[in-house]
């Protein structure tokens, strides 16, 4: 991904975006008793789509914005989506996206893997509470939800950040245009 | 050229990890700094912006969510009504000769003096089953302090985390961070009440005396203590929740008793501060 100027505004904007919409909407709304969380799915479509750095970035973006708006403390939420979204860059730079299931799937591992790492995080930080079975019901259904909500995130960042994006100017380039015919 | 980028890679995600254990280490069991707040403040607008527009779409999901849920609860509700019925009368009963006899002794009905309330609707939400937060379109431009205690119509919801000029952080009782010291009723026994990460229908009261029993259905209030220049962030006698589990074996060996919140944590919408009081 070429990140210019404009598609560094865009970026920014997705990411401030995908976190008000998190904390005003996907939070507050249950499914099954659980919330769905696609902040991961989205830092998986921007490091799918950007590469290993765009997606370190903006997943450490994400995490320092949602803890500052939480006013919880600094770097956990970063160190994870940070690491979601240099994952899925990483994948994305080896290995060619040949279906139309791997962005779905990825969001549902990644997000599985980012539930578990938050958890493990938490835990060697102290937490002094018990804890409920339901914690594994809660991410192991937000890991389904976000195979779900992550194929229309991923479509969605594809079509803001299309101009940036190599394959698809070569794709375009590639597809021959109309003719004075029309043919 | 390859590998000069392939440098710089690893030293941007090295920067970027480093970045996040300092900030870990630093901000790690300390209150929110000067930089949340500041950005708390920038997007406490927006949020309401978004928390406003939002809401017809969050209604109907919910809507879905309940309909489902109200099925099953269906059958528990109508022997639970017939079993309240019958507690209804019997508390009428007591509150009218509570009333008399309030009379007669010259007290003041219990209810936490002093205190003036700010009803504030929650504008976001924690993603994260490990936090359980949420921020309210109230601050301290409308008299919100820190620690301030949050209830909504069913009873104790919290307390007040951080506060801008116009968006206050609540921490709820399901935190794992939270701890309330609770006192069951009639019978006054006392314990702390602490959360159980990843259900936010579950609290335990803990730290009991093994030697008084506590039974299943009975009411547990705050207990509001006060000594030594210290006092409990929460006035007495707000209605925290119900025991739902209460074996003789649990409370002899653990001295805890499981409990279940009056207030819905996963559905809050309105919520009032306590502000003032005598704290």
């Amino acid at each position: 991904m070429i990140v210019t100027p404009k598609i560094g505004a865009r970026l920014v904007l997705v990411v401030f975006a995908g976190v008000l919409l998190q904390l005003s909407f996907f939070s507050q709304v249950e499914l099954l008793h659980v919330s769905p969380d696609i902040l991961p799915a989205l830092v998986v479509s921007l490091g799918l789509l950007g590469g290993s750095m765009t997606g370190a970035v903006s997943g450490f973006s994400v995490g320092l914005l949602v803890d500052c708006l939480l006013v919880a403390p600094l770097g956990a939420s970063s160190l994870v989506l940070l690491s979601v979204g240099y994952l899925a860059g990483l994948y994305r730079e080896r290995f060619d996206i040949t279906s139309s299931l791997t962005a779905p799937l990825l969001c549902m591992g990644l997000t599985l893997f980012a539930e578990l790492a938050f958890g493990a995080i938490q835990l060697m930080l102290g937490v002094d509470a018990p804890l409920s079975i339901l914690v594994v019901r809660d991410i192991l259904v937000k890991s389904i939800y976000a195979f779900f909500l992550g194929w229309p995130i991923f479509i969605l960042i594809r079509r803001i950040l299309r101009p940036a994006l190599i394959t698809e100017r070569s794709l375009r380039r590639r597809t021959p245009g109309p003719t004075v015919l029309g043919a | 050229m390859y590998r000069k980028q392939v440098r710089r890679r690893r030293a941007v995600l090295a920067l970027l990890v480093i970045s996040s254990f300092a900030l870990l280490t630093v901000t790690y069991g300390q209150t929110s700094g000067g930089f949340q707040r500041g950005v708390s403040t920038v997007f406490g607008p927006l949020q309401e912006v978004a928390d406003r527009a939002l809401k017809p779409a969050r209604d109907l999901v919910n809507w879905v969510d309940d309909t489902f849920a109200a099925r099953g609860e269906n059958d528990r509700l109508r022997s639970e009504v017939q079993q309240l019925r019958r507690q209804v009368a019997a508390g009428q009963v007591a509150l009218q000769r509570n009333a008399q006899l309030s009379k007669l002794v010259g007290l003041a009905p219990v209810i936490p003096s002093g205190y003036e309330t700010v009803t504030g609707r929650v504008i976001a939400r924690s993603p994260t089953i490990w936090y359980s937060s949420v921020t309210i379109d109230k601050g301290t431009g409308d008299g919100v302090r820190v620690d301030d205690p949050v209830i909504n119509g069913d009873g104790l919801v919290g307390s007040v985390l951080s506060a801008t000029g116009s968006t206050a952080q609540v921490r709820l009782i399901t935190d794992p961070e939270s701890a309330v010291t609770g006192k069951v009723v009639p019978s006054g026994v006392q314990g702390v009440i602490k959360p159980e990460i990843g259900n936010p229908e579950g609290l335990s009261l803990s730290f009991l005396d093994a030697s008084k029993r506590i039974g299943r259905g009975q009411t547990v209030v705050t207990a509001g203590w006060r000594g030594q220049g210290l006092s409990s962030r929460y006035p007495p006698n707000i209605p925290v929740g119900r025991v739902t589990e209460a074996s003789l074996a649990a409370q002899e060996a653990s001295q805890r008793v499981q409990m279940r919140p009056f207030a819905d944590m996963r559905s809050l919408e309105l919520l009032q501060v306590l502000t003032g009081g005598s704290r």
